[in-house]
């Protein structure tokens, strides 16, 4: 115990004093700021341009076989009418007018045709914003604000569903529960470099004859892994305060949907089961990574296993639709038990709330013992691969050495 | 255990003592000799009674094979506790094998390594301090950090091995460079700050794998007198080394392993005597001068 404690110590004060460390912590927040940042002032800027672009005076020609348009509406921006498509291209190319618009009978079958002298790329697109802009106001002005809501798809509706006869929404409850599924992502891809070369060092730095005569491997790995844990939640901390801060001081001014933390639901079996399949499946691949690291001489050679790791875990990703529209597809129950592709699927299923009770008691043995058995092969790796200065151990040496 | 020929039933420690029948020729040691008498004679064998001493190392019938090839073949020897022992053997002899394999780093493929009359395990009880042939340290760290670690590993308390970390660094008059960080320090620096860490908590067994390679005469002499201070202290020192000259000065007995198997096994003087009282320098070129031989004429 006092030696775990020494090792977590050394482990987590030498990464902190880092730089490494800090950019990769700090690096990831102050992005996500930048990037809300950017689209904060890029939203504003086009707000802007659009309005210019709409107060910017320019001559334009129209002809009008689809009867819709209002003839008021055009004069009051300044349209003249033409009879014919060909003089009002005609009028464009011989520049007597900034642009045409050509409405035809059916806009059905037909394209509304607009033609203008080139401003630039940007500048351009005023012709087709006015042709659609005059259009719209020239029809919603036959009919009433609700039809026109209804046609434009900008009807609200406000569900409210029950459980038990109390009002319950069943994508809240999800919150709490996927938080385990977005914690799992950040840290494994934050720190599954560090955990496949967090024991190449000691071999790299030829310290582990040293290390292996004054502690037990075992005793170095579990220290180790408790390190990256305690950083892992540090650096989750670091990403996620300065975020739920952020969220309710500008979700507003982001346009993010608002959710009162206070009104989440706490489904409490989901959450600890969420927890649960967390905590099993970190140690199951951070014993993965490890017992990767201990295998081969460099950490060089380490990251080429890097993605391998990464298309386990986060493979399944490209079915999540799967995963909550058919939970019983052979596929999803086959990632949702295969240890090694199972982290997602059980901890967004566990979210959604569709894993059934007998998925849950025949996963998390398998994650567990799974976990249990890497993590037994990752020091047995660790003490015999150790001494492997330059050359990888080859599955065969690992079981067979005594 | 063959039949005393001596006048006591417990012999003294040191004395000779003569074996008849069951011993035979190959469980007549390194350390013992072969009487002259016809083949047909009863088999007795003499040998510097060292049985009933106290060892902290046992090594018995030792023997190691990688892929099938025998590395070492059927080792005997003891280290008696408080002794200074010379590891001696051309490269490849073993040497490091058998030392890896007595601290668990390997498993033998048969035999018996015994630290304190167990195998040993970094949770028993044994203060060990090792100097592995393999140097380095976490190169990034800094010296003191580095050292306090290995002190708080070796059981110390953090004040503890704050205060041993920077006495031995003022003796080595490295104390100014207790902040830096270990890739800063030249090699030989970086030796003592190794050694230092190798002799920290006061280790009862000191195993030091080439301990002065690297070093210049000055820091040489350091060492030297480093390992003395603790044999003072009694703790038992195995060197191994090439080093003849530091063999002489330091050690109590010797052995020259050969392809695995123990050449000679015994007192500087009975080793000697074996090869008709030459230098230590003479037996090593006597021993392993071959090798070189056939070394050179493979690389030709």
């Amino acid at each position: 115990m006092h030696n775990i404690s020494t090792v977590i110590r050394f482990e987590v004060i030498r990464t902190l004093k880092k730089k490494s460390f800090w950019a990769m912590a700090l690096g990831f927040p102050l992005m996500l700021a930048a990037i809300f940042g950017v689209v904060f002032l890029s939203n504003q800027s086009t707000n802007q341009a659009a309005k210019n672009l709409q107060n910017q005076k320019y001559s334009l020609a129209i002809t009008d076989d689809s009867h819709l348009l209002n003839p008021a509406l055009a004069h009051t921006i300044g349209a003249n009418f033409v009879t014919t498509k060909q003089q009002g291209i005609r009028a464009v190319t011989g520049g007597t007018v900034d642009g045409y618009i050509y409405y035809p009978a059916d806009l059905t079958k037909n394209p509304i045709e607009v033609y203008g002298q080139d401003v630039g790329l940007f500048n351009n697109a005023r012709y087709e914003g006015v042709a659609k802009a005059l259009l719209l106001n020239s029809v919603q002005g036959t009919v009433t604000p609700s039809i026109t809501a209804v046609l434009q798809g900008t009807a609200k509706t406000n569900v409210t569903t029950y459980r038990d006869g109390r009002p319950y929404d069943p994508s809240k409850e999800m919150i709490l529960p996927g938080v385990f599924l977005v914690l799992f992502y950040l840290l494994i891809s934050f720190f599954g470099g560090q955990m496949l070369t967090s024991t190449t060092e000691e071999k790299e730095n030829r310290v582990i004859e040293m290390i292996l005569t004054t502690i037990r491997a075992r005793t170095l790995i579990i220290g180790k892994i408790i390190s990256l844990v305690a950083l892992a939640l540090l650096q989750g901390a670091i990403i996620i305060v300065p975020a739920v801060i952020g969220y309710l001081l500008y979700h507003d001014k982001l346009s993010l949907p608002f959710v009162d933390l206070r009104t989440l639901p706490v489904n409490w079996p989901h959450i600890i089961i969420g927890a649960v399949f967390f905590v099993v499946s970190f140690l199951l691949f951070t014993g993965l990574l490890v017992f990767i690291g201990s295998s081969v001489p460099t950490a060089k050679e380490a990251g080429q296993f890097m993605g391998i790791v990464m298309m386990l875990i986060f493979g399944p990703l490209y079915a999540a639709p799967l995963f909550i529209s058919s939970p019983d597809a052979p596929i999803v129950r086959f990632l949702s038990l295969f240890p090694f592709t199972a982290p997602i699927p059980l901890l967004l299923r566990n979210a959604v709330g569709n894993l059934h009770g007998w998925e849950i008691a025949l996963s998390l043995p398998i994650l567990i013992i799974s976990a249990m058995i890497v993590l037994a092969l990752a020091v047995r790796v660790f003490r015999y691969g150790a001494l492997e200065y330059s050359r990888k151990l080859s599955i065969k040496e690992i079981f067979k050495r005594k | 255990m063959g039949v005393f020929i001596t006048t006591s039933t417990l012999p003294l420690v040191g004395s000779i003592v003569v074996f008849t029948a069951p011993y035979t020729a190959t469980s007549c040691r390194a350390s013992e000799r072969w009487l002259d008498c016809p083949p047909s004679f009863a088999r007795l064998c003499i040998y510097e009674y060292t049985e009933f001493m106290d060892a902290i190392i046992s090594i018995k019938n030792f023997v190691m094979k990688f892929s099938g090839t025998a590395v070492i073949n059927d080792l005997s020897f003891d280290v008696i506790r408080g002794e200074t022992f010379g590891f001696l053997g051309s490269n490849g002899s073993g040497k490091t094998t058998t030392i890896r394999a007595l601290l668990g780093m390997y498993q033998p493929t048969s035999g018996e390594l015994l630290v304190n009359g167990a195998p040993y395990s970094v949770s028993g009880t044994t203060k060990l301090g090792y100097l592995p042939e393999e140097r380095g340290l976490y190169k990034k760290e800094t010296v003191i950090d580095t050292m306090v670690y290995f002190g708080q590993l070796k059981g110390m308390n953090r004040p503890d091995a704050y205060a041993e970390s920077m006495a031995y660094l003022r003796r080595v008059k490295l104390e100014d460079k207790a902040k830096l960080r270990l890739d800063k320090l030249s090699g030989g620096q970086q030796q003592k700050i190794q050694l230092g860490i190798t002799i920290m908590n006061d280790p009862e067994l000191l195993i030091l794998d080439e301990p002065t390679k690297g070093f210049d005469p000055v820091n040489r002499k350091l060492l030297m007198d480093i390992i003395e201070e603790h044999q003072q202290k009694g703790a038992t020192v195995v060197i191994i080394t090439h080093q003849m000259d530091e063999v002489e000065r330091l050690c109590n007995r010797i052995i020259l392993l050969k392809d695995g198997a123990a050449r000679a096994y015994g007192t500087i003087d009975d080793v000697r005597a074996q090869f008709g009282g030459k230098s230590l320098d003479d037996i090593f070129i006597t021993v392993y001068g071959d090798e070189n031989e056939q070394e050179e004429e493979n690389d030709a």
